[in-house]
């Protein structure tokens, strides 16, 4: 391909955050950088690969999945513990997280099968019940079982990698996760995910193998959750279970909600955004009001979905959504291709 | 003699888990929809109880406001956040019901702040004893209202009118509507009827264990719905089998240590093992959708 | 579209990391750190040590500071979550922390623990009791470790068996115990407890998990104890007791250890209504009526009121005492301690101090010491809270 007809604008997303990567990459390895940004690093980046994971599931597939926080405590805790264990031969490095990185997010994918096989088959909201379930029960075992195996009560003790280049990993790792999700999302078979969302029983009755397809989605999905897992299990010295309860699974939620269900942008600013935000607001609210956060979760799903689903607000929806607006701002005067479903970016590439 | 007071436990938290999944399977039947806050409308009629007990200070007159504050709030809530998506994507509704959870709980921590707040008003103290089997008078009367609940919800919808327009409602919402049924008015005695049953609930749950906070309904809440998918979604009797079993099987795990600290695990585990087996529930049917 | 989103996604991540640099640090001060659950559902015993280590930063700044120079706290919101631990400390050293009084609770002080070895940082937590939290040679405890509780527990519970001194003669088969499986302190004790007294049979070691309060089953499982060892804190405590109230026989013994601290003013609880005899085993009484416990709660109950006086503040009080004590005492030695001190100078100072001949008394006890384990050595009492009806 030449450079001449290198359409730049596809790639937008992956410029952006390999871009970031590469300047934050170039200070910290300068060392002008500071711990506090590199850990906010670290931290947006395992966040953006869960909800552009989840996104997948939620957004292209309609499927829901609760249970996403649970996938990544396979992946820590799986991850965690053989990197622990081949931390007195290969220390810390690069070569120990891609071995822990194999094993945990391919553990998180084959639990997606153990789990995705049951409740896929079935129509409706069985998928949500299931990963609740799941979720609440991988938390419950690991902290239970014997400390020797996965540290109790107290958590695993894992191998931490430098602060310094983890970071670089889990961008990484993020572009994978954009590369993946966004090249399925374009072929053909992505066509096929989505127009299960749309209408399954039209989509079965044109020879598409409705269950394999669900079963494919969710099963990627599970595997960069287990991805996420093993980056959150090299940011800590110790992994606890308690962090990968129903109301992480809700915030990687929100994230795939606010951002837009359906756009892969909205995913990924939507973590960053919300990430930044979490931290700031950390030291800013006190007692009881810190679950102010918590209202404004809910609220803002509440009032994201009715706006975007009622079908009583479709006038008032085309009259004022992002696109014209953003139009009357800039003042352009362009035909737009309108695409009725709401979020799909990628349909109008101006 | 462990094993009866065991299996007498278990129905008595099972027939608390069985009402509370009473109001999932009805909502699921007639509107089509995971209730997701039915666990914390539970924890505003808990909070509704204590307001009224501490100005009126007695329990009869807890129990009915609490259930007046159910229905209200069960309704308003349909009315405002999903009546608006009624046509709209199933996940669209779930989110928002999800949403609404989180909403009631944190509205609770704001207002009520996170101590636990201790009813102890509600306590029935007492038992008798059956031979040398010790039973409290609390866990007779949660087995006697879940038996009464269980049997006025059946007649109602055996005989009522009502009743039998949300079975037709259930069965077929567009050809209810044809046929003269206020499909819009029957899903709202549909929460109404599932909010009364979640605060009846609440009472029988703070009347064993008098302590609420803004979580009192999210595990109970969580577990009974998890009981109305093992019985059954969308299926009265199922809802009463998958509560019970579920009681049944928490109040055995928990009186074998070894098993004790896996009991959440086990119940969730139950879930999987039945939705592989049978994948439509205990006594659910298995529909196949048309076009 | 895209152009406007990825312009947006860039902003963010660049204005996420400028914000997070724009704080300054304190240059004219001596600087002690602490983070703790702040917000959420440990907030009241989070709240208790940043007060109570306020409380005693301002008594100190208030006799002069040391030679001087004043102290100032910084304390910042973990919720008790080991993950938001990194983001604190970063701040914290960012802002120029010199020596730390480590975390609050035990799972963020285990991550704790490792981000302040590589630095070098010395910390004396108040509060976070588990075993390990000490591993490095820069950590120190002020409570007693979990294991050291269930272990001293024990001896007391054996010494119970031996003497008979329960009216009725207690027999092993008659001890229960009641704990949180998924909660390091409670299971810390727990295992430490059990391992001591094998012989209690296993259907009386019973477990609860979660926010579970409805203990039905388990007061059905120790129906027929006399003695109930719950190395649990005082809410679930609390719970238990009002439910059991006519179940379990009137004259038993509830035994919990420094968890139960303050169960007596816990919301709507009315310990009169329980029959059945409370009592711990603490390092701190808050009902104390003499003596530098009762100072500490006198004082503290004047600036922030009562809701959140427990052991957990009395702890910090005395870390905060306990360093500045360490520290006057390697001046007085010819060491230089100030604002300028490095943070690996100020470890091995205080080191020096605390694995020395350095003790300290204080609302928690009195002659403290501490072996260079970081374990500390100091007398727990037995405390009735109140007595059988």
């Amino acid at each position: 391909m030449s450079l001449k007809n290198f359409n730049w604008k596809k790639y937008t997303n992956y410029l952006v955050v390999g871009g970031v990567m590469l300047i934050f990459g170039l200070l910290s390895l300068v060392g002008v950088s500071d711990a506090s940004i590199t850990s906010l690093l670290e931290r947006i980046s395992i966040a953006a690969i869960l909800a552009v994971s989840l996104s997948m599931v939620v957004g292209f597939l309609g499927e829901l999945s609760l249970g996403h926080a649970g996938f990544m405590c396979v992946g820590a805790y799986l991850g965690g513990k053989v990197a622990a264990l081949l931390e007195p031969s290969l220390g810390n490095g690069p070569l120990n997280f891609f071995i822990a990185l194999l094993v945990g997010s391919l553990a998180a994918a084959l639990f997606g099968v153990i789990v995705g096989l049951p409740a896929l088959r079935l129509r409706g909201d069985y998928l949500a019940i299931v990963t609740l379930a799941f979720g609440e029960i991988v938390r419950s075992v690991v902290m239970n079982l014997p400390a020797k195996l996965f540290g109790g009560t107290l958590g695993l003790s894992t191998p931490r990698m430098d602060k310094k280049y983890l970071f670089i990993m889990g961008f990484l790792l993020l572009l994978a996760c954009l590369a993946v999700t966004q090249n399925l999302i374009k072929s053909k078979h992505g066509r096929a995910i989505i127009s299960i969302r749309d209408n399954e029983i039209a989509a079965r009755a044109t020879g598409i193998d409705v269950t394999k397809y669900k079963l494919f989605v969710f099963t990627i999905s599970s595997f960069f959750a287990g991805v996420a897992g093993v980056l959150y299990s090299f940011s800590m010295y110790t992994v606890q279970s308690a962090n990968f309860d129903y109301n992480y699974s809700i915030e990687i939620l929100v994230m795939v909600v606010l951002g837009g269900m359906g756009s892969i942008n909205g995913s990924l600013i939507a973590a960053a955004l919300i990430t930044f935000l979490n931290i700031q607001l950390q030291t800013m609210l006190t007692g009881d009001l810190a679950v102010l956060q918590n209202l404004f979760y809910a609220v803002i799903l509440i009032l994201i979905v009715i706006y975007r689903n009622a079908p009583g607000l479709k006038g008032f929806r085309e009259k004022y959504n992002m696109r014209t607006i953003s139009e009357k701002l800039f003042k352009k005067k362009k035909t737009v291709v309108e695409n009725a479903d709401a979020g799909e970016e990628e349909a109008t590439n101006e | 003699m462990n094993f009866i007071a065991a299996i007498i436990n278990g129905l008595s938290s099972g027939g608390t888990y069985a009402i509370i999944a009473l109001g999932y399977t009805m909502v699921y039947g007639i509107a089509k929809m995971l209730n997701f806050a039915h666990g914390d409308i539970i924890m505003m009629g808990g909070y509704a109880m204590y307001i009224a007990l501490s100005l009126a200070g007695h329990p009869i007159l807890a129990l009915v406001a609490g259930i007046v504050f159910c229905v209200l709030l069960g309704v308003a809530i349909e009315r405002y956040a999903y009546k608006p998506l009624r046509g709209a994507a199933p996940l669209a509704v779930l989110i928002t019901a999800i949403g609404m959870s989180y909403l009631l709980q944190s509205l609770a921590q704001i207002i009520f702040g996170s101590a636990p707040k201790m009813l102890v008003k509600l306590q029935v103290p007492g038992f008798f004893m059956i031979g040398s089997l010790r039973v409290d008078y609390s866990t007779l009367i949660t087995l006697i209202v879940t038996v009464v609940v269980m049997t006025a919800l059946t007649v109602f919808i055996k005989k009522s009118k009502p009743g039998r327009a949300m079975v037709a409602v259930s069965e077929d919402r567009d050809a209810a509507l044809l046929m003269g049924i206020n499909t819009n008015a029957i899903i709202a005695i549909t929460f109404a009827i599932g909010s009364a049953l979640a605060a009846v609930a609440g009472y029988l749950m703070l009347m064993k264990a008098p302590s609420l906070s803004n979580t009192l309904g999210a595990m109970p809440g969580i577990k009974a719905f998890t009981a109305a998918v093992i019985g059954g979604i969308g299926s009265i009797p199922g809802a009463m089998v998958g509560g019970i079993l579920l009681g049944v099987v928490e109040s055995f795990s928990y009186s074998i240590p070894a098993l004790a600290p896996f009991t959440e695990a086990v119940e969730f585990s139950i879930l999987i093992v039945v939705l592989l087996v049978k994948p439509s529930g205990i006594l659910g049917k298995m529909r196949r959708e048309k076009v | 579209m895209k152009k406007i989103l990825s312009i947006v996604l860039a902003v963010v991540m660049v204005a996420g990391c400028c914000v997070a640099l724009s704080s300054c640090s304190y240059k004219d001060t001596i600087n002690i750190g602490v983070s703790g659950p702040l917000t959420g559902d440990a907030a009241v015993y989070g709240q208790a040590v940043a007060n109570a280590a306020q409380l005693a930063v301002d008594e100190i700044n208030a006799q002069g500071g040391l030679n001087g120079i004043e102290f100032r706290l910084i304390a910042t919101d973990d919720q008790a979550d080991a993950a938001k631990v990194e983001t604190n400390y970063n701040k914290m050293m960012r802002k120029g922390m010199q020596v730390s009084l480590g975390c609050v609770t035990t799972g963020a002080c285990l991550e704790f623990k490792n981000l302040s070895k590589a630095d070098d940082l010395f910390f004396l937590t108040p509060s976070a009791s588990g075993d390990s939290v000490p591993e490095f040679s820069n950590g120190y405890q002020m409570c007693f470790a979990d294991s050291n509780q269930g272990g001293v527990a024990a001896l007391y519970v054996q010494s119970l068996l031996a003497a008979g001194l329960l009216t009725n003669g207690l027999k092993i088969e008659e001890v229960g115990v009641f704990y949180k499986s998924d909660d390091a302190y409670s299971k810390g004790i727990y295992d430490k407890f059990i391992e001591m007294m094998p012989g209690i049979p296993e259907a009386n070691r019973v477990a609860f998990t979660g926010t579970n309060s409805d203990f039905t089953a388990q007061i059905d499982a120790l129906k027929g104890c006399k003695f109930i060892f719950m190395p649990i804190y005082y809410t679930p405590a609390s719970q238990f007791m009002v439910q059991a109230k006519d179940k379990i026989d009137a004259k038993a013994i509830y035994y919990g250890c420094d968890g139960f601290d303050g169960i007596e003013s816990a919301e709507g609880f009315d310990i009169t209504s329980i029959p059945q005899e409370v009592s711990m085993l603490s390092h701190y009484n808050s009902k104390a009526t003499e003596g530098k416990a009762k100072e500490f709660a006198d004082k503290y109950e004047a600036k922030y009121g009562k809701d959140t006086l427990n052991q957990f503040g009395a702890s910090a009080y005395d870390c905060v005492w306990a360093i500045y004590g360490a520290m006057k005492k390697a001046v007085a030695e010819g060491k230089t301690v100030n604002n300028e001190t490095t943070v690996a100078d100020m470890c091995a100072i205080l080191k020096e101090q605390f694995n020395g001949e350095y003790t300290y008394s204080g609302a928690t006890g009195t002659n403290i010491k501490w072996a260079d384990t970081g374990y500390v050595a100091k007398v727990a009492d037995y405390i009735q809270i109140k007595a059988a009806n």
